[in-house]
């Protein structure tokens, strides 16, 4: 549907207020965000968003919005691959995602209904302009490179190792609180790619590694030196799942104001910085 | 183009001469009509795979032999067909005599050479752009009689297609899609009705079973799942709360030509998971329905979960068998439910012989003498939320069980999980979403495993588990040869030993495996084919 018949059909439904909204900006409803904001961005909007959500969008991406692994939804709490901005969320909305399991909402859908939305989806991320945090970013990268030696086992730009999460963009994804509590409870929420795996081979040689993939069949693990293992499980004697973190608690190796500069270091880590 | 390919691996594999003598043989055209008698006798002729279920039992096992234990681990694959709409393809084709008529998101039908998986024909049905679905653009498959495809569509509309052509004989509106209605199943021809079911349990509907007339597509009658006005039973929904009741029929049902009864399950009652709205039993949602096939009436019902609020739905398939219980041979029904019991029900008159849970399960003791649960407090959703197994997909759902009657054994995909369940508050809006909650798991998916598990249905015992990591949601499908053949969520497709579970044979393919396999066979080879991803694979012995 041409989106002027959309931007019609929503002026009917919505009222005066998104049709002066919709005069003023230009070639697509997507302008809307692009030139002027979400004008549905309220508190209250942020509610009737969460509502609309939970009763739309709640089956396949999650109750909190983290995602699902079995229906494949992705996580919409951190950085959003297929959106940056409002308009973006906006028009994935409307339209769907070609070629997935991402329906467009119904037709009739009110645009106001759409736009508050995205201002649910907008408000699971934490914006670092709206956030103090009590430590210093360039201390926090020194203790990383130094007494926290966080490179050996992450990397950030391509450089560092290889037996962690690779921390590039890690402030999209998470926000200052869970970035402490990976810190001080490394093993409070692990990621199944992070889980250790023993496999005890035929011949009763021993290979421990991190849990790259599994499946009913296979194995694939990457040992402490980062060699790649590929296993059958039909062709070993047997493997122990360990599901908690390798990496070490730093609670008792830094002080809290340390591990606040490494919060703060860490929620720097996003993309154009 | 069969016929030249064929000489081709035969000049290679028997030599010429022989091979110019096959070739002498005349080639004979593909399809023939199919009788009421045909697929009443549908085991009977294995190389064909006449209907979703395989039989009217639906015990999903066919008599081929080709493929055994002995050589299951020679298959090949023979051919691949792509879907040209990107989806996920729930499909289980059906084949009429070295013709395969494969259904593809979002309601779309081709027919293909089976032996070549080259197209003959398609079908596009054509959709409104404002559809109401819960759970993806997705068709099971197709019916047929004489020389007709009867398919469901998602706007809620049932077609009859020419299957020599793919062109359109009828299409009827079975339900209005703006009000939540769609359509995903493969109908059931009994006899001369076209038997069919409607999905929308999400959307505050009011579920029915209907059957219409094959040739002209005029309905002989409509049964509701949800007891209404002039029905005692209207009694277990409060107030009015029957009118938005849901108990969709979303799947495909059974028949038994000598009781004459259609078997068929219902769905969740709706809202799904907010139950105060609608306090008491809600009949007849979560159950096992038998109708009288000429008139639609109920013979008897079962009901699995009473007053459900975890979207338990029993749309499973009915699996018919004959079985020694007790030291007599009873007309039983198989059932391994959402809710993670096992039920054994004698199909006469709905009696329940025996059952116990199969997965995980946290939600009721055990089952009464009657096999009504026997409820855990404390289990049902709440607005901050409550952690109980199975989760909301449920021990098994909508993918197909098989019974082997060698083995007498009933083989399920198990899942042992669990989910945080949530209630909350909400107003019917027709055509909106109508669920009073939902779930989410406490764990990545990774933490839980799956199974299939072979059932005695004589003691409802587990005889042995194959274990698969950390999901299945395909169906499964068993043989003569020995086999069951089914995948996993994690891109398999896999055969194995149906006596003892043992692993024979696997192959990756790719993409998630959500529908169930078949197989049938073409000029004596036996193919077996499973849709993975997008794709569809065939596979065949090397020769």
């Amino acid at each position: 549907m041409h989106w002027l018949n959309l931007l019609q059909r929503a002026c009917l439904k919505a009222g005066l207020s998104i049709f002066i909204a919709g005069v003023g900006i230009g070639a697509s409803p997507g302008a809307v965000a692009q030139d002027e904001g979400n004008l549905y961005n309220t508190g209250v909007d942020v509610r009737l968003g969460e509502r609309y959500f939970q009763r739309q969008c709640s089956r396949c991406h999650g109750q909190d919005a983290k995602g699902s692994d079995e229906t494949g939804a992705p996580d919409l709490t951190g950085s959003l691959r297929r959106a940056s901005t409002d308009a973006g969320i906006y028009r994935i909305l409307r339209e769907g995602i070609s070629g997935t399991a991402m329906l467009p909402v119904p037709a009739d859908t009110p645009n106001p209904t759409v736009w508050q939305t995205v201002a649910y989806i907008n408000s699971l991320r934490t914006d670092p302009a709206n956030i103090d945090l009590p430590g210093s970013a360039s201390q926090g990268l020194a203790l990383y490179s130094g007494k926290g030696d966080c490179a050996s086992c992450h990397m950030i730009g391509g450089e560092g190792g290889r037996l962690g999460p690779d921390l590039s963009f890690v402030g999209e994804d998470l926000d200052p609180d869970e970035l402490k509590t990976a810190l001080t409870d490394p093993s409070e929420d692990v990621a199944p790619r992070w889980w250790t795996v023993r496999v005890t081979q035929r011949d009763g040689s021993v290979v421990e590694g991190l849990r790259m993939s599994e499946d009913t069949f296979g194995l694939r693990v990457m040992d402490e030196n980062a060699n790649l293992w590929s296993f059958q499980k039909n062709q070993i004697d047997s493997y122990d799942r360990e599901q908690s973190s390798s990496m070490p608690s730093y609670s008792q190796t830094l002080t809290e104001n340390e591990i606040d500069h490494l919060v703060a270091y860490l929620f720097s880590l996003r993309k154009g910085n | 183009m069969k016929r030249i390919a064929l000489f081709f691996l035969l000049t290679v594999f028997v030599g010429q001469s022989q091979a110019q003598q096959l070739l002498q043989a005349p080639i004979t055209p593909a399809f023939t009509p199919v009788s009421w008698e045909r697929l009443m006798n549908a085991a009977d002729e294995p190389e064909n795979w006449l209907m979703y279920s395989a039989t009217l039992d639906a015990q999903r096992h066919s008599r081929l032999d080709q493929v055994n234990t002995e050589n299951v681990a020679n298959l090949e694959l023979k051919w691949a067909y792509q879907i040209p709409e990107i989806d996920r393809a729930e499909t289980t084709p059906l084949v009429v005599d070295g013709i395969m008529f494969i259904t593809e998101a979002p309601s779309n039908v081709v027919a293909v050479d089976a032996v070549t998986g080259r197209q003959y024909w398609r079908y596009d049905h054509e959709l409104p752009d404002d559809l109401r679905i819960c759970c993806g653009r997705n068709n099971r498959g197709v019916a047929i009689l004489g020389e007709t495809l009867y398919m469901s569509t998602l706007d809620a509309h049932l077609v009859a297609l020419d299957a020599r052509t793919g062109n359109l004989r009828w299409d009827v509106e079975v339900a209005d899609y703006s009000k939540g209605y769609s359509k995903t199943a493969a109908p059931l021809i009994v006899k001369d009705l076209v038997v069919t079911g409607i999905a929308g349990g999400e959307f505050g509907i009011r579920g029915f079973i209907d059957a219409y007339h094959a040739d002209t597509g005029e309905l002989a009658w409509r049964t509701y799942a949800v007891a209404g006005p002039g029905d005692p039973n209207v009694s277990t929904w409060a107030d009015d709360s029957w009118r938005t009741g849901g108990a969709a029929t979303w799947l495909t049902g059974s028949y038994d030509p000598d009781l004459d009864l259609i078997y068929w399950g219902t769905g969740n009652p709706g809202p799904d998971w907010n139950g105060d709205v609608r306090l008491g039993d809600n009949l007849y949602s979560d159950s096992a329905l038998a109708l009288d096939a000429d008139t639609g009436d109920i013979s008897w019902w079962f009901q699995f979960t009473p007053h459900d609020v975890h979207d338990y739905d029993s749309i499973q398939i009915p699996i018919l068998a004959d079985i020694e219980y007790e030291g007599s041979q009873r007309k039983v029904m198989m059932w391994a439910n959402r809710n993670a019991f096992y039920y054994t029900i004698d199909r006469n008159d709905g009696d329940f012989l025996v059952g116990q849970p199969y997965a995980l399960q946290t939600w009721a003791r055990g089952l009464d003498a009657d096999g009504r649960p026997i409820r855990v407090p404390g289990m049902a959703p709440t607005y901050e939320g409550v952690v109980v197994s199975p989760s909301i997909g449920g021990g098994t759902n909508w993918f197909s069980p098989a019974y082997n009657p060698d083995t007498g054994l009933f083989y399920v995909n198990a899942f042992d999980g669990e989910q945080e369940f949530f209630k909350r508050d909400e107003d019917y809006e027709e055509g909106e979403r109508f669920t009073g909650g939902g779930g989410q798991y406490v764990q990545p998916i990774d933490t839980y495993s799956s199974a299939i598990r072979a059932i005695n249905p004589a003691t409802a015992e587990i005889e042995w588990e194959f274990p698969i990591q950390p999901r299945s949601t395909a169906g499964i499908m068993s043989s003569a040869g020995g086999l069951l053949f089914s995948g996993s969520v994690d891109g398999y497709f896999y055969a194995l030993d149906a006596e003892n579970g043992q692993e024979l044979w696997n192959i990756s393919l790719g993409a998630r495996v959500h529908a169930a396999p078949m197989t049938y066979a073409v000029d004596g080879q036996q193919f077996v084919t499973i849709a993975a991803g997008n794709v569809v694979f065939t596979f065949a012995l090397r020769e």
